[in-house]
């Protein structure tokens, strides 16, 4: 049951309804009754893997609470272990029959829908237990409906327990103020999603497909896929987080603002929030503070002094981290390296981070400088496009000719699509529609990195300037969405 | 405490350590920072610090830090 859809949308009208309609005391297990239902909905055969986590995980908590120590490793093993065999199995055997010329054949393995978030949603719950940051959830239920919340199982935001299950199991009072909020985050999503992302993916698969027919286009396909990516991901968390504050449920925000970041480490602190802080607090901390790890920085101290001594361990987690965020980005080695790009840039960074504060203070560069500022943000931005070559394009060879193609073959232009195939029969309006939703988006993010909260303001307008924002909206996603698409699915949604 | 504060402002200078209390919320410290102040304390206070104890409240400020190292040496 795809987001961009009638059924979609009268699932959650029904859900939002009957959550305000039935005693109070039994609300989660109305939201818990849906998610199910949904969850049925994308396909029986996914079940099991939901139910597996979710009853490994529930009795995980239980025996690490108790004191078993073998309860977190095995849990965390099972988790892992099934996400792993379904998402990287033909990869490594891809790469076996590569590399020794077998011919194991591939295994049809289907993805269950959602499966990476609620892995990792699961195992955080339980090195927090472990950790004792939070209490094991007694009631099987209750924790089944924290791992399945229907909004947020397709693709996050990554809940942590001690944030989510007050909300989630909260007896809520119907206010009509939050129903109206969660309304036009909705909408804003849809904005995002059906006007930017589905017209610019025009440009953008056309571009990477016939990169070697066409070349050149590289400039525009990765600015237009840069575009493509955050309105479809926002704009789909968006929505999760306006269907859940219409059912009074607080997710956590995945976005701020990225491409206002002053440097690669400040973009994984604006984008995809609930992964960077995931992979922080369960990867890199506990990475960083190994046995093995420790003997490394020692090993670096005595060799290479104490500041760079104390850098390179710290270096070399954030490697391990953003290798491993670049293999769940995709069971594929154009992914692989995305993440070790990352990685190195954020490593060296750190490792450099002395010498910065070095040369601002030599050349005279204020801390509050908007010179500066805007060189920041300009080159996170160059760096992050030339990172999505990677990420985008079907394999290292295709990134890298097309990041040489993009130099010498430079060309720009929309002769790349079909203008009959096209919702507005010319090949210029996807396009100039994309361009219009950035520009909105662009405002708002401006608003937004000045700490303007638009929707409070929005509500303290007159009925008629709300309703008039809101018809704005949605016709814009009549007018100048790109209906054929429309009832696609999103990226992330494949995670 | 004149120890702490004195690995704090070596890893990251320019703020006044004996007064914030929001070096986590406010994103003074990030987590490379916190890694080498991890990285300090271990050495200067012969102490482990797990990912356990890598939480806000033991990171906001010089005295929750400091608080922090006698709770590991007790």
């Amino acid at each position: 049951m795809s987001f961009v859809s009638i059924e979609f949308m009268v699932f959650t009208a029904v859900c939002v309804a009957g959550c305000y309609m039935i005693p109070k005391k039994y609300q989660w297990v109305w939201l818990l009754v849906f998610s199910y239902i949904y969850y049925l909905a994308a396909g029986p055969s996914y079940l099991f893997f939901i139910l597996f986590a979710t009853t490994a995980t529930y009795l995980g908590g239980l025996w690490a609470e108790a004191g078993a120590r073998w309860a977190v490793p095995a849990v965390l093993l099972a988790d892992f272990g099934m996400l792993a065999f379904i998402k990287y199995t033909n990869f490594i055997l891809g790469n076996i029959n590569g590399l020794f010329g077998t011919n194991i054949r591939e295994l049809k393995l289907l993805l269950p829908l959602g499966i990476s978030f609620y892995t990792f949603q699961a195992t955080g719950y339980l090195l927090d237990v472990h950790w004792k940051r939070c209490k094991a959830e007694r009631n099987p239920f209750r924790f089944a409906l924290f791992l399945a919340f229907f909004p947020q199982i397709m693709q996050g935001p990554i809940g942590r327990y001690s944030r989510l299950a007050e909300s989630l199991y909260a007896e809520r009072e119907f206010d009509m103020a939050r129903i109206e909020r969660g309304l036009y985050r909705i909408v804003w999503g849809f904005f995002k999603k059906i006007v930017i992302a589905d017209n610019a993916v025009l440009y953008v698969d056309a571009i990477f497909d016939n990169y070697n027919t066409m070349p050149g286009y590289g400039i525009m396909g990765i600015l237009l896929y840069g575009a493509q990516l955050y309105a479809d991901f926002s704009g789909g968390i968006d929505i999760v987080i306006g269907i859940a504050e219409m059912l009074g449920v607080t997710l956590d925000e995945n976005f701020t603002q990225p491409f206002f970041a002053t440097s690669i480490t400040d973009f994984w602190h604006r984008w995809h929030i609930t992964l960077g802080t995931w992979m922080k607090d369960y990867l890199f901390y506990p990475v960083s503070l190994s046995r093995w790890m420790g003997k490394f920085g020692k090993w670096c101290r005595t060799k290479f002094g104490k500041n760079i001594g104390r850098a390179l361990p710290i270096c070399l987690a954030n490697i391990i981290v953003f290798l491993v965020v670049g293999i769940w980005h995709g069971p594929a080695w154009h992914n692989i390296f995305y993440g070790l790009y990352n990685g190195v840039i954020i490593g060296v960074s750190g490792l450099l981070a002395k010498n910065y504060r070095d040369w601002k203070k030599k050349f005279g560069i204020e801390k509050d400088s908007r010179l500066f500022y805007c060189f920041q943000v300009i080159r996170t931005f160059i760096l992050v496009n030339i990172s999505w070559y990677l990420d985008r394009a079907g394999s290292t060879h295709q990134a890298l000719i097309m990041m040489r193609d993009s130099i010498t073959k430079f060309r720009i232009g929309v002769d790349i699509i079909d203008a009959s195939s096209t919702w507005a029969g010319s090949a210029y309006a996807p396009l100039i529609a994309a361009l219009f939703g950035c520009l909105v988006v662009l405002i708002h993010s401006i608003l937004r990195e000045r700490k303007i909260d638009t929707r409070s303001l929005l509500m303290k307008k007159p009925v008629v300037i709300r309703c008039l924002v809101l018809f704005l909206l949605l016709m814009s996603l009549v007018v100048i969405g790109n209906k054929p698409l429309s009832q696609g699915g999103f990226i992330y949604a494949n995670f | 405490m004149d120890e702490l504060i004195e690995i704090l402002e070596d890893i990251q200078p320019d703020c006044d350590y004996e007064t914030c209390d929001t070096l986590i919320d406010d994103g003074i410290l990030d987590s490379f920072a916190i890694l080498s102040i991890v990285s300090e304390l271990e050495d200067a206070y012969d102490i482990r610090i797990t990912p356990a104890d890598i939480i806000p409240e033991n990171f906001n400020s010089a005295a929750a830090l400091y608080e922090m190292v006698q709770r590991l040496q007790g």
